[in-house]
C-alpha cells in the first residue's frame, strides 16, 4: 500500500513538474529567439503550449481510430500476418444475429434512456425547486451519480436476483413480488423486457445528472417573465410548459446529447450484468467478446467503427450545433 | 526527491522479484505415504535449476491454487528454480492480452484446446521437446488422442505437440442422493431409455427429477453445452462429433438440432426441472445441486462434471450423502460407453529451459499424486498409483475415464472461441429460454469464423 502511494505521489509529482518546466522552458527559448511580441514566437507560441495535447490526442485517440478502420479492413492469418480483405468482416459481421440483436438494442437504449433521464429530471428539478429541503431531495435524486457504473450493476443485480420460491428471497424485486403472493421472475432472462430493466440502471444514475442541470437552468429562468405570464392569467401549467420549457429547451438538448452519447457506448452495465446473454447484446460489449473471446480482431473493429460512426453525427451536432 | 525516486525504484525491483513459495514447505514429508517418491528422488536428481525462474499462469484460483501450487512447490524443492503461479478467472482473456502484448508467462495452463490452438497458430507456443509425444502415447490411457488433442499447426501450418494434459475432469456423471433414492425406491439407471422412464416416473410420483442451473457469471449457458455434447456422443457417432468440432457437420445439420432438442426434452418437459425451465438460466451452476440435498428432495438428479461436489452444501460426504452414476448411453443405440471429459493443457509461452524442465516434472507420477490425495483430480497416467486418491469416488471416477470405449474432449472447449466460449454459450441460453432449436443452431452457425 505505502509502495503504491509512494509511486503515485512520484508520478505525480514528475509529470506536473516535467510539464511547468516544458512551459517554462519553450516560453524563455521563445522570448530569447525572438524580440518583437507581433513577429513568429506569437504565431508559434500556442502550438508549443498545445503541442503535447495535440500529440497526445493523435498518439492516443486518432492513431487507434485509423488503425481500427485498418484492421477492420484486415484478417489475421496463422503467424500473425494481416491479409486485406476489404469489407468481407463488415459481410460477416451482419450475418451474424448477435450483431443485428445488439444493434436493435442500442437503438432502443438510445431512444429510452436520454428520453426517460431527461424527463425525469426535468419533472423533479421543478417540483423540488420551491421545497425547502430541495438540497436534500436533489442530492439523495444526485446520489447515483457517484456510483461508478460497475458498482451500480452490481447493487441492481441484486435487486434483480432470482431464487426458487421455496427459497428466501434476497433479490429485492422479488422479495416485494413473493409477498404480495407471486412467483419470483428471472428478470434478467426475461426476454424483451430484460433490455428496460437495464436500462433502468443507466437512467437511476443518469436522472441526477439531468435533475442538476436542469434546475440551474431553470432557476436561472428571468423571473420577470413568469410574473407577466402570471399576471396574464396563466395557469401553473401554462407557465411550465409555455414560459419556463422553452426557455431551458437549449439546455434540454445538452442533457440529452451528452446522455445519448453516453448511452451509445453503453458496455459496463451489460458487461457486468447479463454479458449480452438472454438477448441483451449492446454493441460495445459485442466488439468487446469478438476481442477477447474469439479474439476475431477484424470483427471487433469492424464493430468499433459501426459505434465510431453513430456517435460521430450526434458529437459532431453537438460541437457545431451549439455554437450558434 | 531523490530518496523518492530511489523507494520508488526499489519498491519496483522488491515487487518483481518476490518469491512466490519458499523451500522446505512440501505438503507430505517425503518418504511417507503411498507416493512414487523414487520417481521425485529420480527427477531431482537430474535437475538443477539453482537460481532460474519460471512464471505460470492458469485458470485455478481460490483451493486449486493452493493445489497447485503445492505441486509447484515439490519442482522448486527437486530443482532449486523459483516458481510463481498466477491465477485468474477471467484467463481467457487476460491470456490473449498478455501474449498479444509481449508480456506472456513462461506457462499457460489453457482449459480449452480451442484457444491453445489459435495461440499455436499466431505463434506464441513453443512446441515440447522432442519425445513427449511417444512419452504420452505410451504412459497415458487412450494416449494417442491426448497427444491429438494437444497437437496443432503451428504458425508455418505444420502439425507439432503444443500441450501437455494434466488434470482432467469427467463430465459424463450423474449426481443424486443415495438416501433419497432408496426412500423412493428408485434405481439407478442403466440406459438412457431407463433414465428418461425414471424421469418421467418421478414426475409421476409427484416429485421433480432434475436440478439444472446454467448461471455462471460471464460464462453462463456452458452447462448447457456440456448437456448436448454428451447427447451428441450418445445419439451420433464419434466421427460425427469430430466433424462436428470441426465444422464439417455444420451447427445447424440436423443430427446437431436433433440433440439440442434431446436437451430440451430434459429441460422443457413439463415437471422435469426444478423451478421449471424458465429459472434454468437464472440458476447458478454452483447452487443448482443444493436441491439433491433439501427434505423434501427438490430434485432427485444433477448431470455435471466431477469437480462439482466442491459445491456440495457443507458437510456433504460424497460417497455417503451424494454418489454418481455414469450418464448412460442408448441400449438400442450400438455407440458404446461415451465418455464426455475436459482437462487443462500446459503449453510453453516463453522458451526457457526451466519451461521444458516442468513439463518433464508433470511427467512424474509424483506431480499428479501430490493434487489427488489432496482432491479434486484425475489423470490419466497409468503409473500413478491410485491409493493415493483422496476419496474413493475419485477412483471410481478415474476407472469410467480408462474404461471408457470412447473418450471425446467438451467439444466448445474445442470449437473456436467465438463459438465455444461465445454463441454456443449464448445460443444454449436462448435456447433454454423457448428459442427454436433450428434458429438457434443456425446462429451458432453464422458466428462461426471462416
Amino acid at each position: 500500500m505505502d509502495n503504491i502511494l509512494a509511486q503515485s505521489v512520484f508520478a505525480v509529482v514528475c509529470v506536473v513538474s516535467l510539464s511547468a518546466l516544458y512551459f517554462w522552458l519553450s516560453n524563455a527559448a521563445l522570448t530569447a529567439l525572438g524580440g518583437d511580441v507581433a513577429s513568429w514566437p506569437t504565431y508559434v507560441r500556442p502550438w508549443l503550449f498545445a503541442g503535447p495535447a495535440l500529440l497526445f490526442l493523435s498518439l492516443f485517440l486518432i492513431y487507434p481510430t485509423l488503425q481500427s478502420v485498418f484492421l477492420s479492413l484486415h484478417e489475421r492469418m496463422p503467424g500473425r500476418t494481416l491479409e486485406f480483405v476489404a469489407f468481407q468482416n463488415y459481410r460477416d459481421m451482419l450475418g451474424q444475429p448477435k450483431f443485428t440483436e445488439a444493434l436493435r438494442n442500442n437503438l432502443f437504449w438510445l431512444v429510452v434512456v436520454p428520453a426517460l433521464s431527461t424527463a425525469l429530471g426535468l419533472v423533479i428539478a421543478q417540483l423540488t425547486d420551491r421545497l425547502r429541503w430541495r438540497t436534500f431531495a436533489q442530492s439523495m435524486i444526485f446520489a447515483p451519480m457517484a456510483i461508478s457504473l460497475v458498482g451500480a450493476s452490481v447493487i441492481w443485480k441484486f435487486v434483480y436476483e432470482f431464487r426458487s420460491i421455496d427459497l428466501s428471497q434476497i433479490g429485492l424485486l422479488n422479495a416485494v413480488v413473493v409477498f404480495f403472493g407471486g412467483q419470483p421472475q428471472t428478470w434478467l432472462f426475461m426476454p424483451f423486457w430484460n433490455n428496460f430493466f437495464l436500462m433502468v440502471v443507466l437512467i437511476w444514475i443518469q436522472t441526477g445528472f439531468a435533475m442538476v442541470i436542469l434546475s440551474a437552468a431553470l432557476r436561472g429562468v428571468p423571473e420577470d417573465t413568469i410574473e407577466a405570464a402570471i399576471i396574464d392569467g396563466a395557469n401553473p401549467w401554462q407557465v411550465f410548459f409555455r414560459i419556463r420549457l422553452p426557455q431551458v429547451s437549449s439546455t434540454i438538448i445538452v442533457v440529452w446529447t451528452t446522455i445519448t452519447c453516453l448511452v451509445l457506448k453503453i458496455f459496463d452495465v451489460v458487461f457486468a450484468m447479463t454479458n449480452g446473454e438472454g438477448g441483451t447484446q449492446v454493441l460495445a460489449n459485442y466488439m468487446w467478446s469478438q476481442f477477447t473471446r474469439a479474439n476475431d480482431w477484424g470483427i471487433a473493429s469492424a464493430a468499433a467503427i459501426v459505434l465510431v460512426l453513430m456517435v460521430m453525427p450526434i458529437m459532431l451536432w453537438n460541437i457545431f450545433g451549439n455554437r450558434q | 526527491m531523490k530518496n523518492l525516486l530511489k523507494s520508488a525504484l526499489l519498491t519496483t525491483a522488491a515487487m518483481a522479484s518476490t518469491p512466490a513459495f519458499a523451500d522446505g514447505h512440501l505438503k507430505f514429508a517425503p518418504g511417507s505415504g503411498d507416493f512414487s517418491w523414487e520417481t521425485y528422488e529420480t527427477f531431482a536428481a537430474a535437475h538443477d535449476l539453482n537460481g532460474q525462474t519460471l512464471s505460470i499462469f492458469g485458470p485455478w484460483t481460490g483451493p486449486d491454487q493452493e493445489f497447485i501450487e503445492s505441486v509447484v512447490s515439490y519442482f522448486e524443492a527437486a530443482t532449486g528454480a523459483n516458481v510463481s503461479y498466477r491465477g485468474s478467472d477471467d484467463f481467457e482473456a487476460q491470456i490473449v492480452i498478455d501474449v498479444e502484448a509481449g508480456s506472456a508467462p513462461d506457462i499457460a495452463v489453457f482449459p480449452q484446446p480451442g484457444l491453445a490452438a489459435d495461440m499455436a497458430s499466431l505463434g506464441f507456443l513453443t512446441p515440447l521437446a522432442k519425445g513427449t509425444a511417444d512419452w504420452v502415447k505410451e504412459n497415458y490411457a487412450a494416449g494417442s488422442s491426448w497427444v491429438d488433442l494437444g497437437s496443432y499447426p503451428n504458425a508455418s501450418g505444420t502439425k507439432e505437440l503444443f500441450g501437455f494434459f494434466y488434470k482432467v475432469d469427467v463430465k459424463s456423471l450423474v449426481w443424486y442422493s443415495p438416501d433419497n433414492f432408496a426412500d423412493a425406491g428408485y434405481q439407478v439407471p442403466t440406459s438412457m431409455e431407463e433414465l428418461i422412464a425414471l424421469s418421467d416416473k418421478i414426475v409421476a410420483d409427484g416429485g421433480t427429477p432434475w436440478c439444472i442451473g446454467l448461471a455462471s457469471g460471464p460464462a453462463t449457458g456452458w452447462p448447457a453445452t456440456d448437456w448436448v455434447e454428451d447427447l451428441m456422443l450418445r445419439t451420433l457417432s464419434p466421427a460425427d462429433y469430430d466433424a462436428w468440432v470441426s465444422n464439417e457437420l455444420p451447427f445447424n445439420d440436423p443430427k446437431v438440432v436433433q440433440a439440442i432438442e434431446l436437451y430440451g426434452q430434459f429441460v422443457h418437459s413439463d415437471g422435469y426441472v426444478n423451478g421449471g425451465s424458465g429459472t434454468v438460466v437464472a440458476t447458478d451452476f454452483r447452487d443448482s445441486p443444493t436441491g439433491l440435498f433439501t427434505s423434501p428432495p427438490q430434485c432427485y438428479m444433477h448431470r455435471q462434471a466431477s469437480f462439482i461436489p466442491t459445491f456440495f452444501p457443507d458437510g456433504t460426504e460424497v460417497g455417503v450423502d451424494a454418489d454418481f452414476f455414469y450418464f448412460p448411453s442408448f441400449a438400442e443405440k450400438d455407440l458404446g460407453n461415451p465418455v464426455l471429459g475436459g482437462g487443462a493443457l500446459f503449453a510453453i509461452t516463453d522458451d526457457v529451459p526451466a519451461a521444458h524442465a516442468f513439463i518433464e516434472f508433470l511427467q512424474t507420477p509424483i506431480a499428479h499424486e501430490v493434487w489427488m490425495a489432496q482432491g479434486g483430480f484425475l489423470t490419466p497416467f497409468k503409473s500413478v498409483n491410485s491409493a493415493v486418491f483422496a476419496d474413493p469416488t475419485l477412483s471410481a471416477m478415474n476407472e469410467i475415464l480408462l474404461k471408457a470405449t470412447t473418450f471425446r474432449f467438451d467439444g466448445s472447449d474445442l470449437m473456436p472461441g467465438a463459438v465455444g466460449a461465445g454463441t454456443f454459450w449464448t445460443g444454449m441460453v436462448d435456447y433454454t429460454n423457448d428459442a427454436d432449436a433450428q434458429a438457434v443452431a443456425d446462429a451458432i452457425q453464422a458466428s462461426w469464423p471462416r
